[in-house]
């Protein structure tokens, strides 16, 4: 959970950013505390991957800043990203590469990675010989291998059956329990940001329009997070949806 | 402030829009063009910054090399045999007309030596491995795998580039000088089957006719085309966004503008080197 006294893992200060002539990011501010889950959640087009990206240095900001106190940062992509032409395992030790550890404690760290997502008997597995959840799994393993002190979620269960998404949302929480890292999770999946998130923020249109907790969101009177909570057609971003 | 030379919805002074017509005229028709090639240079000079720092694995290095050069042996034998069977069969036919059949294998292995077999290998590798590696990166940057290795915080230039290149590099010469002897071996062929003409006789006219210059010239022309085909490649891999549509699209980018340049810098090297003073 957020604590106020404590410095936070990342603290994003006033992004903007734009797409040629449209603009995704409208001063975005924002921050995140060691072992705290922030679920950043809003609908389709928001920029809310936009953000994620800026944040582990995948895009440049226009304005703005991007403060963390480490560069130990695992990203879980959307669509897995693994390497296709790499085994399960050898995909897990790219994410080693940097640190100063022998082949037998590489071997040791993966394989206990592996089991923390079941997946000990798929070290020499390739990626395609892998189900959709498993390749999930995997890319949640090859995130967190190096024990990074951030970790980001791009749409971690979107596409996946409830059950997979239950699994894949108990092993987020496993997972900030045992590394203490600071995660966000980036999502519109409601049973993600209600079962994993301590805190969330809402966007829309490139700005935060609402922050609480989850179960406040659920009862909230601010009329985007209520739309987005209930799924009602009613309400302000339906001008923003094209219908 | 108000401005004369603005864009996006605003007025332009008429004098200023003529001025800058050509400009948008070359930007528009060879924009692309121009943003590749210096995107190329701007690659090379990265892959060499990462050779030259010793940032390089053998291990990848090694497995391309496999890709490029063994795997293409083959492909390269068919082509250079049936360059040498053509040509040769058209040498020989003029040079027996004139009754100097004794300079067939002179002549074929000058252009064999000279132009047929750099250009033969070259073109089969932008055809064969080109589009082979365009195609990997581009599905690699969809579906976000060069993504996660920048966040893994590993190079994409040193962990996939510098080998595809080294492997360019390393493998162009030995094809090249292998579709040499596939050509001079059919030539060999055709000499003794169409112009009757003993071994020795053709072996002896080439061993007159090369130079040493030639050989030195040979191995220019093929690292040339393997940075041409290496280079260009990862380029537009590397630089193509979208779908799975725009693969392909690399893929085809990927073997015209390789082709187009194995010859265009043949041609700048022959020039260069033989053209009469």
């Amino acid at each position: 959970m957020a604590d106020n006294n404590r410095k936070p893992a990342m603290k994003v200060v006033d992004i903007w950013k734009s797409f040629d002539d449209r603009e995704i990011l409208k001063g975005i501010s924002f921050e995140v505390y060691p072992g705290e889950i922030l679920g950043i959640i809003g609908p389709s087009g928001c920029g809310k991957s936009t953000i994620l990206k800026i944040m582990c240095g995948l895009l440049d900001q226009d304005r703005g800043e991007v403060i963390k106190n480490t560069d130990d940062v695992g990203l879980v992509f959307q669509g897995s990203a693994l390497l296709n032409s790499y085994t399960v395992g050898e995909n897990l030790a790219l994410a080693l590469r940097g640190q100063k550890m022998s082949k037998e404690q590489e071997d040791v760290q993966i394989k206990k990675t592996l089991n923390l997502v079941g997946l000990g008997d798929y070290y020499d597995y390739y990626p395609s010989e892998l189900s959709g959840g498993q390749q999930k799994r995997t890319s949640f393993a090859r995130a967190v291998v190096a024990t990074p002190k951030i970790i980001l979620y791009d749409e971690p269960t979107t596409g996946l059956d409830p059950v997979m998404s239950t699994i894949i949302e108990d092993y987020m929480i496993d997972l900030e329990r045992e590394l203490h890292a600071a995660s966000i999770v980036v999502t519109h999946q409601y049973s993600t940001w209600t079962r994993t998130a301590d805190r969330i923020i809402m966007m829309h249109a490139g700005k935060i329009v609402w922050q609480g907790k989850p179960d406040e969101a659920v009862n909230s009177d601010n009329p985007y997070i209520h739309q987005f909570a209930h799924g009602t057609r009613e309400g302000p971003m339906l001008n923003a949806v094209a219908v | 402030m108000s401005s004369s030379l603005t864009t996006g919805g605003r007025q332009e002074a008429p004098g200023k829009r003529r001025l800058l017509y050509p400009l948008r005229f070359a930007e528009q028709y060879f924009g692309n063009g121009i943003r590749l090639m210096g995107g190329t240079l701007i690659l090379l000079y990265k892959t060499w910054s990462c050779i030259l720092r010793g940032k390089i694995d053998w291990g990848e290095t090694s497995r391309q090399c496999e890709m490029v050069g063994i795997k293409s042996f083959l492909v390269v034998s068919i082509t250079a045999l049936f360059t040498g069977f053509a040509m040769s069969l058209q040498i020989s036919r003029e040079l027996v007309l004139f009754g100097a059949d004794t300079a067939i294998g002179g002549v074929v292995s000058l252009a064999l030596i000279r132009e047929i077999g750099p250009i033969t290998a070259g073109v089969t590798l932008a055809g064969r491995v080109g589009s082979a590696i365009a195609a990997e990166l581009t599905t690699m940057m969809i579906t976000e795998q060069i993504d996660a290795l920048k966040v893994m915080r590993i190079d994409p230039i040193e962990f996939l580039v510098v080998p595809r290149y080294l492997a360019a590099i390393l493998m162009m010469p030995v094809l090249s000088v292998y579709a040499m002897f596939i050509g001079l071996l059919a030539g060999i062929v055709i000499a003794y089957t169409a112009a009757n003409l003993p071994v020795a006789t053709f072996l002896d006219s080439v061993k007159q006719t090369i130079l040493d210059r030639d050989f030195v010239v040979h191995y220019l022309k093929a690292f040339i085309n393997g940075t041409i085909v290496a280079s260009f490649s990862c380029a537009i891999g590397l630089s193509t966004r979208g779908g799975a549509e725009d693969v392909g699209i690399a893929t085809t980018r990927s073997i015209v503008w390789t082709m187009t340049m194995v010859f265009v810098f043949n041609f700048l090297v022959t020039s260069l080197t033989y053209a009469p003073r």
